[in-house]
C-alpha cells in the first residue's frame, strides 16, 4: 500500500516534471491559483440501466476539495492546466431498483441473486488527483478548462443495504426470500475492500474571476474506471460522477 | 472525441521542449480555436446524459404461480373447509396439492392461476382439465421469456382414514434436489407412499452460511439411530452474516408444517409454520432421545451466560386450525405453546441431558373437547415440534447442543 502510494506520487512527479519542467522559463510564466470547492455528486452505474426505477432519496456528504493548481500560458488564448487536488467526497443514495443483480459478502460466505426493493447506498472516500487540463480563455473574466485527471483514492468506503424488498436468490426462478426494513433483517453489503485506489476520467470546468485575485469556479468530473476492481461484480460498475463549485484566489 | 485525449497523451509523451508542445497541441486537433468551447460543451452534455435518464422498465424475469383458486359449484360437498378452495403457492414449491373430500368430482376442473407480473402459463389458467387421470403439469414462462418453471397441481380426493398409531423413523432423506447443500425427510404415509410433512429450517441456514458442508447444517441425519436411522438436531453458529444481523445462532429444529424460506430473514417466528390437518385424536407422544447440552450457552448478542445449561424442546401440539371467524389459523414460533386455539398439548418439558438413547412417553392433555363433525372436515391440526435450543427462536443457546431423536410414535385414541 504504502508501496503503491510513493510509486503513484512519483509517477505524478514525473508527469509535471515532463510537462512543465522542461524548461526553466517556463516557471517564470507560470500564474498560481488556490482553489477551494465543495463538491455534489457521487458515484452512478456505467450507464443507468433499467434496474434503477428511481431515486428515492440523495444526501451529499462533506465534499471539500483544496486545490493547488497552475496555468502555462501557450499563447493569447490557450493554456495548460495542471495542479494537485485534495478531494473529500461521500454520498448516501437510496434507490428503488428492479431486477438488480446483488451479490453480499461476509467473510468465506455470500448471498448472491436477483432483487426486486430498495438499495441504500453510502461511500466515503479521500482521494489526491491530478487533473491536466487544456485552458481557453474566452474574455479577461473568463476561461473554460477541460481534459483529462488520475486520481488515487487514501481512503475508501462503501457500504449499504437492500431493504424493503425481496430476493431470489442464485436466479429469477430461485427461492424468494424477503428483506424488511430493520438492521438484522434486510441485506447489508459492505464492498470497501473491492474498491480500486486509482481513478482516472475527465473534467470539465469555467473559472470566472471577478477581481486581480479572487474568482469562481465550476467544475464537473466524471470518471471513466469503475470505482470497483474489476473481478468484483457484487454490483454494476459505478463510476464517479460529480460537479464542484468553489472560490478561487490567484497567488500569481 | 476520446481520440483527442489520446493524441494529447501521445504528443505529451514524445515532447521534448514547450515549442515542440505548442505544435503538437495544435497539431492534434485545436488549431481551430472555435472547437475548443465545442469540445467542452460536448463532454457537459455527455455527462449530464449519463446521469439523468432512466431506462424503460425491465420486462419481469420470475416464473411463479402465486395462487391457485378451484371455483366449483357446491363448494361444501367438495371441500372440507371453505378456505381449501384458494392456496398460496410458496417460491420454493412446484407441487401443488388439492386435498379434497372424497366423494369430489375432479374430472372437470378449471383451476385460477395468478403469476408474476407479466408471466404467461401453458395450458391457459382457467382452462379445464381432468384432475382424476393424476397431476396437470402447468408451464410458466417469464415476462422477458428467458426463464421457466413447471408445475404439477393435484386435486387428490382424500378418505378421512383411522390410525391407530402413526410411526416417525426418520428413514427416508435426501439432498434437497435443487441445491444440494442440505438434507430434507420424507415421512411414511399409511398408505405406504411418502409424504413430506417434515419440514426444518435448513433451507434458511443456507442463506447465512452458503460453504456450509450438508452436514454441517443445523438438521442432519444419523444412520446409527435408536434404529436405522435416526435425526439429530444441533444448534449451529451463524457466521459472519448471522454477527452482522444479530442472529447468531440457528437452533437445530424438525417440526410437522412448513417452513417459509420467504420470510426467514425478516421474520424468522412465523416461517415456522407448524402444523399439519390431522384427523385423529392424539392420545400419547412417545419416542426415543439422546441430549447433549453444548459447553457455554450465549445471549442475543454472543456473550456467555455463565451457570446456564441449554435445554431442548420436545412436544406436540393440536389445535384448530381455524378461527371462529372461520379464517385458517397456522401456530408459528411464538405462539405454539400458547395460543387459544390449542385444544392438546404433549410436552416434555425438561429434557435431561442424556448420551444414551432414552424412551419418553407423554400423554396429551385436552383442554376441551374435540368436535366430531370438526375432526372429520380436517379442522383440526398436528404439531410435533423439536429443537436443539428451546430459546433458538431468541436466538439464544449454546452452539453445539444436540438433540437426536428417533423412533417417534403418536398413539390416537378411537371413541369406544
Amino acid at each position: 500500500m504504502i508501496m503503491s502510494i510513493k510509486r503513484f506520487i512519483s509517477a505524478m512527479l514525473f508527469i509535471t516534471v515532463l510537462v512543465m519542467g522542461v524548461n526553466a522559463s517556463v516557471l517564470d510564466s507560470l500564474s498560481y491559483d488556490v482553489r477551494l470547492g465543495y463538491a455534489l455528486g457521487g458515484t452512478i452505474p456505467t450507464h443507468i440501466g433499467k434496474e434503477i426505477r428511481g431515486i428515492n432519496s440523495y444526501y451529499p456528504g462533506f465534499n471539500f476539495t483544496v486545490a493547488a493548481e497552475a496555468s502555462y500560458p501557450l499563447d493569447q488564448r490557450w493554456s495548460l492546466h495542471s495542479g494537485l487536488r485534495f478531494e473529500l467526497g461521500s454520498m448516501d443514495a437510496d434507490s428503488r431498483v428492479k431486477n438488480y443483480d446483488i451479490e453480499v459478502v461476509r467473510g468465506d460466505e455470500s448471498l448472491k441473486g436477483i432483487f426486486n426493493g430498495n438499495v441504500r447506498i453510502k461511500s466515503a472516500q479521500r482521494r489526491i488527483t491530478l487533473p491536466i487540463q487544456a485552458e481557453y480563455r474566452i474574455s479577461d473574466k473568463w476561461t473554460a478548462r477541460c481534459g483529462v485527471f488520475m486520481g488515487w483514492l487514501t481512503n475508501r468506503r462503501f457500504w449499504g443495504w437492500a431493504y424493503d424488498g425481496y430476493l431470489r436468490e442464485g436466479t429469477p426462478v430461485g427461492p424468494k426470500v424477503e428483506m424488511g426494513t430493520e438492521p438484522g433483517d434486510r441485506g447489508d453489503f459492505d464492498f470497501d475492500a473491492n474498491m480500486r485506489h486509482m481513478q482516472w476520467g475527465i473534467d470539465g470546468g469555467i473559472d470566472w474571476r471577478f477581481s486581480r485575485r479572487w474568482g469562481a469556479f465550476a467544475e464537473v468530473t466524471y470518471g471513466f474506471s469503475n470505482i470497483f476492481k474489476s473481478d468484483f461484480h457484487s454490483v454494476q460498475p459505478l463510476r464517479p460522477l460529480y460537479g464542484t463549485l468553489g472560490i478561487i484566489y490567484r497567488i500569481k | 472525441m476520446q481520440k483527442y485525449w489520446l493524441q494529447i497523451a501521445a504528443a505529451t509523451d514524445k515532447m521534448t521542449n514547450f515549442a515542440n508542445l505548442k505544435q503538437s497541441f495544435y497539431m492534434c486537433g485545436f488549431s481551430n480555436k472555435m472547437r475548443f468551447p465545442v469540445i467542452f460543451a460536448g463532454c457537459l452534455v455527455m455527462m449530464m446524459l449519463c446521469a439523468s435518464c432512466f431506462g424503460d422498465e425491465p420486462d419481469g424475469c420470475e416464473a411463479d404461480i402465486e395462487t391457485v383458486t378451484l371455483h366449483v359449484t357446491s363448494p361444501d360437498d367438495f371441500f372440507f373447509q371453505a378456505t381449501d378452495s384458494m392456496q398460496v403457492v410458496f417460491s420454493t414449491d412446484s407441487v401443488i396439492t388439492f386435498a379434497v373430500r372424497g366423494s369430489a368430482d375432479v374430472s372437470a376442473l378449471s383451476p385460477v392461476l395468478t403469476l408474476s407480473t407479466g408471466a404467461t402459463v401453458s395450458p391457459a389458467s382457467g382452462s379445464t382439465h381432468d384432475f382424476s387421470q393424476g397431476p396437470v403439469v402447468y408451464t410458466v414462462t417469464s415476462q422477458d421469456g428467458k426463464w421457466q418453471r413447471h408445475y404439477r397441481v393435484h386435486v387428490v380426493p382424500t378418505l378421512v382414514t383411522v390410525t391407530d398409531t402413526l410411526s416417525f423413523d426418520f428413514e427416508h432423506y435426501e439432498l434437497e434436489t435443487s441445491t444440494q447443500r442440505y438434507y430434507m425427510w420424507y415421512n411414511t404415509l399409511p398408505d405406504g407412499s411418502l409424504g413430506n410433512d417434515w419440514a426444518t429450517a435448513n433451507g434458511g441456514f443456507r442463506l447465512s452460511m452458503s460453504t456450509a458442508a450438508p452436514m454441517d447444517y443445523p438438521t442432519t441425519p444419523l444412520a446409527q439411530g435408536y434404529e436405522g436411522a435416526a435425526v439429530c438436531l444441533t444448534t449451529r453458529d451463524t457466521g459472519p452474516f448471522g454477527r452482522m444481523a444479530n442472529k447468531r445462532l440457528a437452533a437445530g429444529n424438525m417440526f410437522l408444517g412448513t417452513f417459509d424460506l420467504r420470510i426467514a430473514m425478516s421474520d424468522h417466528l412465523h416461517a415456522t409454520r407448524f402444523g399439519i390437518p390431522f384427523t385423529d385424536r392424539p392420545d400419547r407422544f412417545t419416542g426415543y432421545y439422546t441430549f447433549e447440552p453444548g459447553p457455554t450457552v450465549q445471549d442475543f448478542y454472543g456473550n456467555p451466560i455463565a451457570g446456564r445449561t441449554d435445554s431442548a424442546s420436545v412436544y406436540a401440539v393440536f389445535y384448530r386450525n381455524h378461527d371462529a371467524a372461520g379464517n385458517e389459523v397456522v401456530l408459528y414460533g411464538d405462539n405454539v405453546l400458547s395460543s387459544s386455539q390449542l385444544v392438546a398439548v404433549a410436552n416434555l418439558g425438561y429434557v435431561a441431558p442424556t448420551a444414551t438413547w432414552t424412551a419418553w412417553d407423554v400423554k396429551f392433555e385436552y383442554r376441551e373437547a374435540v368436535d366430531e363433525q370438526l375432526l372429520a372436515n380436517r379442522g383440526y391440526s398436528l404439531a410435533i415440534v423439536f429443537s436443539s435450543s428451546a430459546s433458538g427462536g431468541d436466538f439464544v443457546g449454546a452452539i453445539g447442543s444436540r438433540l437426536c431423536v428417533d423412533k417417534v410414535r403418536l398413539i390416537c385414541k378411537h371413541e369406544e
